[in-house]
Formats: C-alpha cells, sequence, structure tokens
C-alpha cells in the first residue's frame, strides 16, 4: 500500500530519535562499564574511556562466578513463564467467553491480588513457603514470581482473546470442534501477539525480581542474578564499572528471548480466517 | 430454549459454566493457597498492635487508623502518591501508544527497533534506577554534563538534591522504565485488527488520523483499559525507584505511600502502622478499579 | 474431555510437587549471613566455608553472601517467618530489637572463653545488661582525612577547620568540606557535629535509662547551624551536596576537589579504586572550641538468633573464624582495625592511618544503644535535609525532630 511505505520515511526518524533519547542511561552503562577507575571518577565525566578496560568483563565474569547466578535467573524464569502460561490461558479464555456465575467476582479477585504490594505479605508468605518446605528451592521464586503476574495476565489474554470476532469461534465450532479445541486450534493461534506479550511480561517479571530472591534462598547456586548485582553495591563504595558490566549482560538473555518470539508480533490471522 | 425462568442451578450448573470452573480452578486454587493468609493477615494486623516480628500483641480495633488519620504527612503522602499515578500512567500511555505506532509500520531493521525498545523494560527496576543515580549524579554524572556541553541547557538543576526537581527525576524514571510495557500491550494488540478494516477506510477517503482514531483506538479500546488499570495498580506500589533513588527525600518530598510502606515496616519494624497504610492505599485501588470495573463491563461486548 | 484431565493432572502434580517435605540431613546444618563488605572476596567467604565444613565433618555450614544494605530486610523476613540463621553479622544496635522479641541469644554459652578474651574490651559495645548478645566483628572509629595538595593544616577546633575550608575554596573547582546531604542510614554527618559539640543524643534517667530526646538542645542547634551556615554561606561544601549521600559524594574527594573529609578506615582502598593520585594526612575529628574531643566509633557484631537449632556448632564455628589466619585476613581485606587483640599486632595495622583510628577509638562515642534507631535517624534526616534545603530554621527543626522522638517513644 502506497501510503503505508510513504510513513515509513517519518516513522524511521521519529523512532531513530526516540531511541537515542529513551537509550541515554545505556550509553552511559556502555560507556561506564569500559572504564577503569581513574576515568570512571573523571571529573568533568567523559563519554569514552582514555582507555578501555576490557578486563572488566573478565573481572565481573569469574571473580564474582556470574554463571551460577546466570543459570539460576533462567531456570527460576522459565519456570515461572512456563506455570504462569498454564494457568492464565484456560481462565483467560473462561473469562472471555463463557457465561457463568463469579465470573466478575473472579475478575475482581484477580485484581484484588495485584493491588497488595510484595513488601506487605512477604513475611507471610515466607510462612507459608516454609510451612510446605519450599523454603531455599527453585520451586519458592518460581511460585512467587506466578503468583504476582497470573492476574495481571490473565486479564490481558482476556483482553487478547475479546478482540478475536466471534464468529471464528461459530464456525470453527459448526465445524464440529469442542469448545477446548477451539482454544488450541483457533484462540491460540490468533492471539499468539497476546500470548507473546504475556510471556515476555512474565519472564521479565522473573529476571527482574528482587525481594524474594533475597529472603527465599540461601544457597547460593540458587540465587538469582538480581542479588549478584547488587552485589557491587558496597558499604561504602559503588564498583559503578562492574556494576554496568554485569546489568549489560543480565539484559542480554532477555534480549535474546525477545528476539526469538519477536516474529510472533505480527498481524495473525484473524483478518483472513473468517472468509476461510 | 426461550424460556425466561432460569432455575438456580441451571445457572450455576450448565456445561458452559462447568467448563468454566474447571478452567479457572488452577488459577484461582493457586492464588488461594497462597494469597488468602497473607492478604487477610493484613487486614488482621491493621486492626492489632503489632511486634518487631509483625506478631499480633494487643486489639486495638481502629485506633490505628485514627493515629494515621490524624497524621498531617500521612496525607501528604497519599496525594502525592495519587499525582505520582496519574502522571506517571498518563505519560506511559501517550508515549507507549506512539511507540507502538511507530513500531508497527514495516521497514526492514524493525526487528532491531523493537528489541531496542524493550531494553528499559529488560532491565530490572533496582538496578536501573542505581544507574540513573548515577546518570543524575551532580559531579560525575553524564546528563548534567552532556546537557552544558551540548548547550541544551546551560545550568541544569542538582536533580535529587531539591524537592521538585527530585521528584520529576523520580517520575522521569519511573516512566521511562514502565513505555515498552505499553508499547508492546498495544503494538499486540494492534496485530489483531484486520488490515480490510483499514484499507476500506482508506477507500472511502479516511485519512491516517482519523482511521487511528476510529479504527486503531476502538480495536484496542478493552485493551486500554486493562493496561491503564493494571499500570495504576502497579505505578502506585512502585516503591524500588523512590527508594533508591531519593529515600523519600529530601525531607519527605518525594515519599509516597507505598515507600512509607516498606520504610514503617522493614526499617522502623512498625507493621501495624505499615498494614493500615497497606489497606489504605487497597482502598484507594479498589475504589479506582471499581470505577474502571463500570465502564468495562457496561461496554463489554459480550 | 482430554484437555481438562490434562489439567486436573497437572493440578495433581503441581499439589504432590508443593508439598513434597524437605530431605532431612544427619549433619547439623549451621547457617551464617555473611556480610558483603567492601574488600571483602568471594573466594575468601568460600574458602572459609570449605576449611571448616572439612574440618568439622559432622557440621553443615553455609555461608550466605547478603548485601549490607540488606541485611537487616534479610532478616527481618527470616526472622520472622521463622526461619532465622543461626548466626549473622548486624549493626550492633540492631540486637536490641532481637532482643526486645528474645530473639537474640546470649553468647557467652557458646563461644569458648578463650576466643572471647582475645577480643579487645573497647570493642565489646554489645555488653547489654551485662549480658554479651554479640560479638564485635568490625569496629571503626571516624577522623579526619585532607588532601595534602589542597592543605595540610591539622584543625584543634571546629572553627578553625571552617576557616582553612574556606580559605581553600575557589567555588566551582575545589571545595574545602564535603558533607552529605542526603538521606542515608547512618546518621553522619550531622553525629560528628553534633559529638563535637558536646551533644547526646537522649537524656540520661536516674536509672541509667534513657530520657527525652535532646537532639535538639544546645549542641545540637549549635552543631546544625555549623553545618548548615558551612554549606549554605560560606559555600564550602559544593552545591549539589542535597543530593549525594556518603557513598555518592565520597568518591569526589577522591579525585581531589575537596579539602577536608569526615570519613573512616576505607578511606585507603576508596583512593585505590579510584585511582586517585594524592597523598592524604589524617588527623581527628576536632571539637567546637571549649569541648572535648569527641568522635564517633561505630561496631558491627556476629548476633546468635536464640529460634535456630545449631547454636553450639554456631559458636564452634566462630571459634574456627576469630583464629588470626582467618580473622586476621578478613580484617585486613576489609580494612577495619582487628577486633582481636593477637590480629592488631600485625605490621599490617601499623600505618599512619590505623594510628589515627587507633586514636580516635579512645574518645569516641557509639551510637545510643536505643530500640528504634533506625526511626530515630529517619527523623532526625529529615530535620536536616530541612534545613539544607532552607526550609526550615535549624531550631526549628531540631525541636520538631525531637518531639517526634519521644512521640514514637511514647513519651
Amino acid at each position: 500500500m502506497k501510503w503505508q511505505n510513504r510513513s515509513k520515511y517519518i516513522a524511521i526518524p521519529l523512532t531513530i530519535l526516540i531511541l537515542l533519547f529513551l537509550l541515554f542511561p545505556f550509553f552511559v552503562m556502555i560507556s561506564t562499564m569500559l572504564k577503569a577507575g581513574e576515568d570512571v571518577y573523571a571529573t568533568p565525566p567523559i563519554w569514552i574511556p582514555r582507555h578501555i578496560e576490557w578486563s572488566n568483563f573478565v573481572t565481573v565474569w569469574t571473580q564474582y562466578d556470574l554463571a551460577s547466578y546466570f543459570l539460576a535467573s533462567i531456570v527460576i524464569a522459565v519456570g515461572a513463564t512456563a506455570l504462569n502460561t498454564i494457568l492464565c490461558v484456560p481462565a483467560a479464555y473462561a473469562v472471555a467467553r463463557l457465561n457463568f456465575v463469579g465470573r466478575k467476582f473472579a475478575l475482581y479477585l484477580l485484581l484484588m491480588i495485584e493491588m497488595f504490594s510484595p513488601v506487605i505479605v512477604i513475611i507471610s508468605l515466607f510462612k507459608i513457603v516454609t510451612r510446605v518446605g519450599l523454603y531455599d528451592t527453585f520451586a519458592s521464586l518460581i511460585i512467587m514470581d506466578a503468583l504476582f503476574t497470573v492476574a495481571f495476565n490473565t486479564w490481558m489474554m482476556n483482553g487478547y482473546f475479546k478482540t478475536i470476532p466471534k464468529d471464528i469461534e461459530e464456525a470453527a465450532l459448526i465445524d464440529g470442534c469442542t469448545r477446548v479445541q477451539t482454544i488450541t486450534k483457533v484462540m491460540l493461534p490468533i492471539a499468539v501477539p497476546g500470548l507473546v506479550t504475556v510471556m515476555i511480561y512474565s519472564f521479565i517479571f522473573a529476571w527482574n525480581e528482587f525481594l524474594f530472591g533475597l529472603s527465599f534462598i540461601s544457597s547460593k547456586n540458587k540465587m538469582p542474578l538480581t542479588i549478584a548485582l547488587y552485589n557491587f553495591v558496597g558499604r561504602w563504595m559503588t564498583q559503578w564499572q562492574y556494576l554496568c558490566m554485569a546489568a549489560l549482560l543480565a539484559i542480554i538473555p532477555v534480549l535474546v528471548l525477545f528476539y526469538l518470539i519477536e516474529k510472533r508480533l505480527v498481524a495473525g490471522l484473524a483478518g483472513g480466517a473468517v472468509k476461510g | 430454549m426461550g424460556d425466561a425462568t432460569f432455575s438456580l442451578r441451571r445457572r450455576l450448573w450448565n456445561p458452559e459454566a462447568r467448563l468454566a470452573y474447571v478452567l479457572m480452578a488452577p488459577t484461582i486454587l493457586f492464588l488461594i493457597a497462597f494469597m488468602f493468609y497473607p492478604i487477610v493477615y493484613v487486614f488482621v494486623m491493621s486492626l492489632f498492635k503489632t511486634n518487631k516480628l509483625s506478631q499480633l500483641t494487643t486489639f486495638v480495633g481502629f485506633k490505628n487508623y485514627v493515629t494515621r488519620f490524624k497524621d498531617a504527612e500521612f496525607w501528604q503522602t497519599t496525594v502525592r502518591s495519587l499525582y505520582w499515578t496519574a502522571i506517571g500512567v498518563s505519560v506511559k500511555f501517550l508515549m507507549g501508544m506512539l511507540i507502538a505506532i511507530l513500531l508497527n509500520v514495516n521497514y526492514r531493521g524493525r526487528k532491531l527497533a523493537r528489541m531496542l525498545f524493550i531494553i528499559p523494560w529488560a532491565s530490572s527496576v533496582p538496578i536501573s534506577a542505581l544507574l540513573w543515580q548515577w546518570v543524575y549524579h551532580p559531579e560525575f554524572g553524564l546528563l548534567n554534563h552532556s546537557l552544558k556541553a551540548t548547550g541544551l541547557v546551560a545550568n541544569p538543576p542538582i536533580w535529587l538534591g531539591a524537592a521538585v526537581s527530585a521528584f520529576a527525576a523520580c517520575v522521569w524514571v519511573d516512566i521511562w522504565a514502565g513505555i515498552p510495557f505499553f508499547a508492546l500491550v498495544f503494538l499486540a494488540g494492534m496485530q489483531a485488527i484486520p488490515q480490510e478494516l483499514y484499507e476500506s477506510a482508506h477507500i472511502d477517503g479516511a485519512g491516517g488520523i482519523r482511521s487511528f482514531f476510529s479504527i486503531t483506538l476502538a480495536g484496542l479500546r478493552d485493551l486500554i483499559l486493562i493496561s491503564t488499570l493494571l499500570s495504576a495498580i502497579w505505578t502506585f506500589n512502585d516503591f524500588n525507584v523512590i527508594f533508591i533513588l531519593t529515600r523519600g527525600g529530601p525531607a519527605g518530598a518525594t515519599n509516597i505511600l507505598t515507600t512509607s510502606v516498606y520504610m514503617s515496616g522493614f526499617t522502623f519494624l512498625k507493621w501495624d502502622s505499615a498494614a493500615v497504610q497497606a489497606v489504605v492505599t487497597f482502598v484507594i485501588l479498589s475504589i479506582v478499579s471499581l470505577v474502571y470495573a463500570r465502564f468495562y463491563f457496561k461496554r463489554e461486548r459480550f | 474431555m482430554k484437555k481438562s484431565f490434562l489439567f486436573r493432572l497437572a493440578v495433581a502434580v503441581l499439589i504432590l510437587a508443593v508439598l513434597i517435605p524437605a530431605a532431612v540431613s544427619a549433619k547439623t546444618k549451621v547457617t551464617f549471613f555473611w556480610a558483603i563488605y567492601d574488600g571483602l572476596t568471594e573466594d575468601f567467604r568460600a574458602s572459609l566455608e570449605s576449611a571448616f565444613n572439612k574440618a568439622n565433618p559432622d557440621i553443615e555450614l553455609q555461608i550466605v553472601p547478603v548485601k549490607w544494605d540488606e541485611m537487616q530486610n534479610k532478616i527481618t523476613t527470616t526472622l520472622a517467618g521463622g526461619m532465622p540463621p543461626e548466626i549473622s553479622v548486624v549493626g550492633t544496635r540492631w540486637l536490641l530489637d532481637y532482643m526486645a522479641t528474645n530473639s537474640a541469644a546470649e553468647v557467652t554459652p557458646y563461644v569458648s572463653k578463650a576466643t572471647l578474651d582475645n577480643i579487645a574490651p573497647g570493642a565489646m559495645e554489645a555488653k547489654i545488661n551485662g549480658k554479651l548478645m554479640g560479638i564485635p566483628v568490625a569496629a571503626g572509629a571516624r577522623i579526619l582525612a585532607m588532601n595534602t595538595e589542597l592543605t595540610t593544616k591539622i584543625p584543634a577546633t571546629m572553627e578553625e577547620m571552617r576557616a582553612e575550608a574556606k580559605r581553600i575554596t575557589k567555588p566551582g573547582k575545589v571545595y574545602g568540606l564535603f558533607m552529605p546531604g542526603k538521606k542515608h542510614t547512618e546518621t553522619t554527618d550531622f553525629c560528628y557535629y553534633f559529638y563535637a559539640a558536646g551533644g547526646d543524643y537522649f537524656a540520661t534517667n536516674a536509672d541509667g535509662s534513657y530520657g527525652k530526646s535532646t537532639v535538639n538542645s544546645a549542641a545540637g542547634v549549635k552543631a546544625l547551624t555549623f553545618m548548615a551556615d558551612m554549606a549554605l554561606k560560606d559555600k564550602i561544601v559544593e552545591e549539589g551536596f542535597t543530593s549525594l549521600t556518603r557513598i555518592e559524594g565520597h568518591p569526589v574527594f577522591y579525585t581531589g576537589k575537596i579539602g577536608y573529609v569526615m570519613i573512616g578506615a576505607w578511606v585507603e582502598s576508596g583512593m585505590k579504586a579510584a585511582n586517585a593520585t594524592f597523598k592524604l594526612k589524617y588527623a581527628q575529628i576536632p571539637p567546637f572550641a571549649g569541648r572535648k574531643q569527641a568522635g564517633l566509633i561505630i561496631t558491627d557484631s556476629i548476633a546468635f538468633f536464640s529460634k535456630a537449632k545449631g547454636l553450639k556448632e554456631a559458636g564452634k564455628f566462630i571459634d574456627f573464624f576469630y583464629k588470626d589466619e582467618w580473622k586476621g585476613k578478613f580484617d585486613q581485606q576489609i580494612g577495619f582495625p582487628p577486633v582481636t587483640m593477637s590480629a592488631a599486632k600485625a605490621p599490617f595495622w601499623q600505618t599512619p592511618l590505623y594510628k589515627t583510628l587507633g586514636q580516635a577509638a579512645l574518645t569516641a562515642k557509639p551510637w545510643p544503644l536505643i530500640e528504634g534507631w533506625d526511626e530515630f535517624n529517619n527523623i532526625i534526616w529529615d530535620a536536616c535535609e530541612k534545613v539544607f534545603q532552607g526550609q526550615a530554621t535549624p531550631k526549628q527543626a531540631l525541636d520538631e525532630a525531637a518531639a517526634k522522638i519521644d512521640e514514637a517513644r511514647g513519651l
């Protein structure tokens, strides 16, 4: 479409401008992570280090054993995302398409859970977790992360399911599908962009979660990455160059995940499905 | 069947409802199993005096609430929370929408652009707050240095050093970290809007702006309602940004309800006070949600 | 209905997984929350842990590294949640909060007399009501450090320091003094000036307990007025100080732009990290004219938690840890003067910095040993910030603070 092609001449420069503005702190991060001590504290501050301290990468990785923290965070984030998805998709379908007593109540209940900041409930949750014997396990963090995101995810999937016209489903039902099959064969494929959003959100939440990781784990090999990053903030001094280096490394898996599923974020099959 | 009088049994137990209960059960049971006791305990704590381990000592009824409501600072903090939320959510929403539109346009390199936009959100909030603290530093921070060097702002403020600029600085970090969420939500939602709608609107002579309002916004309406409500709840409860940047200072100028809850609980070990504030938070957010819910359910096409 | 069966199965599995109890081990488990001091390496922690475990096969020691600022948080959660560690590094003050709920155990039954006798009596701050409730692990007094390229004058009084700082100040380039203006976990630098003015935070009752807050006494007002005047009138503190905590501000000293700074034992490792090139000179934090020298000393302790199980074994670990080969190395890594008398003899500590620190410790006062100190710290900081922002006079702000502190204590 010609008008669509022309719009990219506005879109691209505007996008670049906004990106430069938004990513400013990341340029600072990259600049800092390549500096040695005296450049970090140069006054006035400098963008380009006088000599590039590549060894920061080695220091951060080996001296602080980042690999084990990475692994722990991956286990937790993947687990939380999986748990989340299994729980929220059926629930969202029920809320979006089925009429039942307590539907509004369920939606409201989900919202209510979100209103309590983890800060005020963490001690009670800790008691529950220790009582079921999950203290110092990955499962405890997976459950906590899922707990605080499943409500949102259900609401969001509900919204995405709602954007799919009912006719598609009715067509499928007439064609002989069961209700459950319509979820897997019809709704999910079309709502894939929504599913992508929900999965990314769950992953990011679990990947960046700090409060529970701090208190629920005592074995070092189960500690998530967010705890490791904080080790560069000392009591008397912050080691900015190492913090920035580690923080950058911490972002990479999220970007990788996004890269892998980004292609699902394209206009779905909703447009053509009804005709077929 | 056309029968106007549904028996209660029929309403509760028809095949549609049964399926719904089965589908909802895992989620609802999961949430209740873990969150029932903690949430109830928060309410109970607010009616008791607690010791430093958050155990209940003496029942005092609503006395905790009365003490809290008599404190002028509490009201200032609450109002500030509302400002914080309103400003944060609106800017995040607007910028998120703008970016979603931009990222929806098809061009080579769009994938890279999308990946780059995710970055503020991909980094954990405490770490981002620390990074911004570094950026805002009056001596070593590259923000003021760049502003001065490029001549954009001759005399940039000491961001975290004065009440108004500190608040603005904190609000900005919260917005900055939350924009990608909105952008992603809207972008995903735009994918479900059929292309034909745009095509036929174009044929009918509607310009880009007109079709944006009538097609895009209409198609995203549910998502807009849901995402702004959820963002309002999270923004209200976002304590990391402020706590790390200013600890609620200078002189309490950036203190919001949620940072106050954290400090009452973990710093002062006054759990009854924290619980009272958490309940107030809950009430405020519930009112907001109820208003939203009326909007949502009224216009819901079911 | 295949899907609903799958769901029911998944739920059953989830419930089972959640209900499986943790495995029980034959060894006694000891958990030690290890505060990550700047300079302490992960290698050291790991080697300490494995060395002890090897020497004691019937004990399983787990040294959990925790960042300092989060330590209190983590202890509160695990303690309130019913699963405290056996031992943990704590700020000595926190012991009072733990004692209030009977969570802290007296140390003497668990640690050998030999270890306790080796500890310098002056460091035993955790002796509360005659009982030793914590073993000192790090103790540091505060001193005055100066950039010799800007000044070498050792001030005998605060007023002299101010005059000299004013002399060397060149606005925009060099500043005479640094003080943090943003709230952080310690009540410094106000405390330095307050003690230097002869002030005390609380009145003492006849029975020795703490009375009303005296932060708004003449000493307090004098101290805060002095600080505000130096910063706002004389402008010998850089303008951005209201946005700088101690951690953010001291690096400015390391870059050579500041003449005087009140700082602790970490100053040399800080200088090294910033690759500073100038030489330092140390002195005592001066008193105000007509007052006696009174600096600040801060100790951290290791607390034993009464609700944990492996306390005897934890005591064995303390005996192991406090031997010179481990504790001495610990002290050298973090740069704090040793609390054990044997380790203090090492040549590492015979430098000007440590001599000055040692002298400071003789006349230094600790924080008041009172419950709820963190809340009072917060209140006092709010008062200081108000003054630095120009929203109140020192007298107004401190009067308000004293009233709030009394109210918080129910007085």
